[in-house]
């Protein structure tokens, strides 16, 4: 993606340093999607102009062809994908032409840590009072807390593995925390 | 530490939650008629209950929606959390504190 091509959050000051099983992701297109979700012109107008159908059900996340759906609340979700964030907002703003919705490209807001491997669970556990036992918590879940005291969006895309969005700011000390928090499992394996 | 119920997301920590004070009091329809006591009255006075009270929270760190939760003060037990403008739930037989 051309436009995120120089972006660089202050955990890639400290992101060479991180252990097996945490990576900071290349930035991601994230497009803030709100609109009403028992209006099913919106849904069917969404559904055209991502392939997505949103998900309705709190804290799961739907996949489409080129982006995904995380329910953030009842009428708030974060379309994320690897293609450009400015196609998919026009493409929305076209499709929902004179509805009531706001469409707002975030992308620069939150950056992505992948957390993997067999203790990351464990990992996740230390670091928030949210269950992320395998079997609360599967894949296609996603939820929004506080990762070691700071806000997240936690999200498992495969099993024994997950994408946490911090925000930008955060991102240092999140990343910090989360490689200290692995840094135990390493010495055990 | 509380454990409160979400009517979206579910059972979530407290540290996820804002307070929100004394839930179902209604802003005046028409404010401008209002003397500067029942102003006053509407802004300020709070019932300060001892006991099972409705009140008010956001779920700020989660879905960042505002719904009410029915909660003893004195023994912090929930009886139950619902979504603004519905009713409180019932108060269980077993209740046990302040009444």
């Amino acid at each position: 993606m051309a436009e995120t091509e120089f972006w660089i959050t202050p955990a890639a000051a400290i992101a060479s340093a991180f252990p097996d099983g945490l990576t900071e992701l290349s930035p991601r297109a994230q497009v803030n999607l709100r609109g009403d979700a028992e209006d099913a012109s919106f849904m069917t107008a969404v559904k055209t102009a991502t392939g997505i159908d949103l998900p309705e059900t709190p804290n799961k996340a739907a996949t489409g062809k080129e982006f995904k759906a995380l329910w953030l609340s009842p009428d708030e979700w974060l379309l994320v994908g690897e293609g450009e964030a400015a196609t998919l907002v026009q493409n929305l703003e076209g499709a929902l032409k004179g509805q009531h919705f706001a469409v707002n490209n975030l992308s620069a807001n939150r950056t992505i840590f992948e957390l993997s491997g067999p203790h990351c669970h464990h990992a996740l556990m230390k670091s928030s009072e949210v269950d992320f036992h395998p079997r609360v918590f599967a894949p296609g879940d996603c939820l929004q807390t506080l990762i070691a005291k700071a806000q997240a969006i936690v999200e498992q895309v495969e099993e024994d593995r997950f994408h946490i969005y911090v925000r930008s700011s955060f991102s240092r000390y999140v990343g910090a925390w989360l490689a200290e928090a692995l840094a135990e499992y390493r010495l055990a394996d | 530490m509380l454990n409160i119920d979400c009517p979206w997301c579910g059972k979530r920590h407290e540290t996820e939650f804002r307070y929100g004070g004394e839930a179902h009091i209604a802003r005046p329809e028409d404010p401008a008629k209002l003397e500067d006591t029942e102003w006053a009255e509407f802004l300020f006075m709070r019932t300060n209950t001892k006991g099972y009270f409705a009140e008010r929270w956001l779920h700020s760190h989660g879905c960042r929606r505002w719904f009410n939760v029915f909660r003893n003060t004195v023994t912090h037990e929930i009886v139950g959390s619902y979504k603004m403008g519905e009713k409180p739930p019932k108060l269980p037989k077993s209740a046990g504190g302040t009444k």
